[in-house]
């Protein structure tokens, strides 16, 4: 029996996806050995750490530049993009359906608000580690915006907080990925989704196949 | 010796000068040359400091110090080395010069300036029978001087006697007197070469040096102590000091070297017998604006967490991350308990 699939991620979406997921896993635990080397013995020395933590930086450099210009040009914004306006009505639904307080939610789109605000917050937070990130790797270039910044001491500060958000919104990213069934965790890599699969969506708002789920 | 050196020697050789040679020695010369040929008089203040900077001055040795201040550099009033006081010392030494050099002197500030109740925290004298506050002294001196020359990290950016909670109002010189050019020479204290330096500068080509964003003079402020340092194989092989006294790196230790703008590491104290970190002491980042602001051993600070409460960012990640598990664990038992994991994916896929 060959199971209808239906394309959910482009082959775009893919990649940037994996190579961010790559460059931001390596830059966390780099990242971690070079904050506290006694505490995160993970490397032996630091000119490996340095040395990935540094390509790895400008790997997610190309990784965020494309994925936006990729999201703006493919129209895939309005799947990720959080809007206050309309997408925080929907929050109290969908806290409901985790809260298992209600059975189904209305449908969202590609993403639930939460999604959306998490990928939207993903962007700033790698903005964020981008900018107080070069100017830690190149004091001497970026002094002036390091002192506009509050100093290279906050500089330091809001980089290793902002790691640890990083962290942490990674792991409910996953957990509720993998939760949601392992078939949306397949179609990260495939691309390709069962078009019957239950995503918890009222029977009254049934998905209309192929119209914004695809992209 | 020559009578020229040219700026870009001079800056040249401001900046590569290494242990072995005296920069002050070798200036000197030049020095002499230029303050027999009329250069403009210095004025030296003192407000709210510890007077270390001008020991620090006096910790030039080649020449000593006696021929720096009394054939090479102009100074009309030292607060500390003047042998004129009082009204002879204020009068004479300050007023006088900088009447009949106005915009043609310069005003060397070390310490800031208290400007809490209108600046009584810091008296300097008296004229005509009223006490006369620093900052007074500051304004009216500085709207006169062609250039005032910040010597420390107080004078420059606030240092010690600025940091919170601050009773006195302490200011930056920068703060208190516009329109004036400024030049920071940070440093707690800073090394006599830099000090000299500047004032061989702008003595020499009657101009003030290049300045980095901070008001630094390039040609002393443009290294980091991290890429220069002499420990710095030890971090590059991961070996860090966990107690005072050990060998290798110090950033375990609260070293701020990767973001302290001074030429230390290859300039070395004392005549190039020493500096801190050959010593054993991390790096305070004393050239920095935010200095002391800073917690001096820790590598990073707390940050807060509520009133009066500080947490350091990895006891707040650990105890987010614990409540996230917990979090994920709950929704998991509830996940399976409701059906969603498990039971009624398989009954669908028994539909098919």
């Amino acid at each position: 029996m060959i199971k209808e699939m239906e394309v959910r991620h482009s082959i775009w979406i893919r990649i940037f996806h994996w190579t961010n997921m790559i460059a931001i896993t390596l830059l966390i635990l780099t990242g971690y050995y070079i904050h506290s080397p006694h505490g995160f013995k993970l490397f032996s020395n630091m000119d490996t750490p340095r040395m990935l933590h540094f390509a790895m930086a400008y790997v997610l450099c190309v990784g965020v530049v494309g994925r936006v210009y990729y999201a703006i040009v493919a129209k895939d914004a309005k799947n990720i993009v959080f809007s206050i306006k309309e997408d925080t009505p929907k929050f109290p639904s969908m806290i409901k359906y985790y809260m298992f307080m209600a059975d189904t939610h209305p449908y969202y789109g590609k993403y639930n608000p939460g999604q959306k605000m998490m990928y939207t917050g993903w962007l700033f937070l790698a903005l964020i580690q981008i900018i107080t990130g070069f100017v830690l790797y190149k004091p001497q270039m970026f002094a002036a915006l390091g002192g506009f910044l509050g100093g290279m001491i906050a500089v330091r500060v809001i980089h290793y907080v902002v790691t640890w958000l990083f962290v942490l919104s990674v792991l409910a990213h996953v957990y509720l990925d993998i939760s949601e069934g392992i078939p949306v965790l397949k179609s990260m890599f495939t691309g390709k989704l069962p078009a019957d699969f239950d995503h918890g969506v009222h029977e009254d708002h049934e998905l209309q196949t192929g119209e914004s789920i695809s992209t | 010796m020559p009578s020229k050196l040219s700026r870009r020697d001079f800056v040249k050789l401001c900046a590569g000068s290494a242990a072995a040679i005296s920069l002050s020695g070798y200036l000197a010369p030049f020095m002499a040359e230029a303050v027999a040929a009329g250069a403009p008089p210095v004025i030296w203040i003192q407000g709210a400091s510890c007077t270390g900077c001008s020991i620090s001055l006096l910790n030039t040795v080649h020449p000593d110090i006696k021929d720096v201040l009394l054939k090479t550099i102009s100074v009309r009033y030292h607060p500390n080395l003047s042998a004129a006081s009082g009204d002879l010392g204020l009068n004479e030494g300050i007023f006088k010069t900088a009447r009949e050099n106005s915009k043609n002197f310069y005003l060397v500030v070390e310490g800031a300036v208290p400007t809490g109740a209108d600046g009584k925290y810091c008296m300097v004298g008296e004229r005509d029978g009223h006490h006369i506050t620093f900052l007074d002294l500051v304004k009216e001196l500085g709207s006169q001087a062609a250039a005032i020359l910040n010597f420390g990290t107080c004078s420059a950016y606030g240092g010690l006697p600025a940091t919170p909670p601050n009773p006195t109002g302490c200011k930056p010189v920068g703060d208190v007197v516009k329109n004036v050019p400024i030049v920071n020479v940070p440093g707690c204290p800073p090394h006599p070469d830099w000090m000299v330096g500047t004032i061989a500068h702008i003595l020499l080509y009657k101009d003030i040096p290049e300045l980095d964003s901070f008001g630094r003079p390039k040609m002393f402020f443009s290294q980091i102590i991290h890429d220069n340092c002499e420990r710095r194989q030890y971090f590059d092989n991961a070996i860090f000091a966990k107690n005072f006294g050990d060998p290798g790196c110090l950033l375990e230790l609260g070293c701020k070297g990767p973001f302290a703008f001074c030429d230390s590491s290859t300039r070395s104290w004392n005549s190039g017998v020493n500096w801190c970190i050959r010593s054993g002491a991390p790096c305070l980042a004393c050239t920095e604006p935010q200095f002391p602001g800073w917690p001096i051993y820790e590598r990073m600070p707390e940050v807060p967490v509520g009133p009066a409460m500080t947490a350091t960012v990895d006891q707040i990640g650990g105890v987010l991350g614990a409540a996230a598990v917990l979090g994920i664990g709950g929704h998991l038992a509830g996940n399976v308990m409701t059906g969603r994991i498990g039971g009624k994916n398989e009954e669908k896929e028994g539909d098919i």
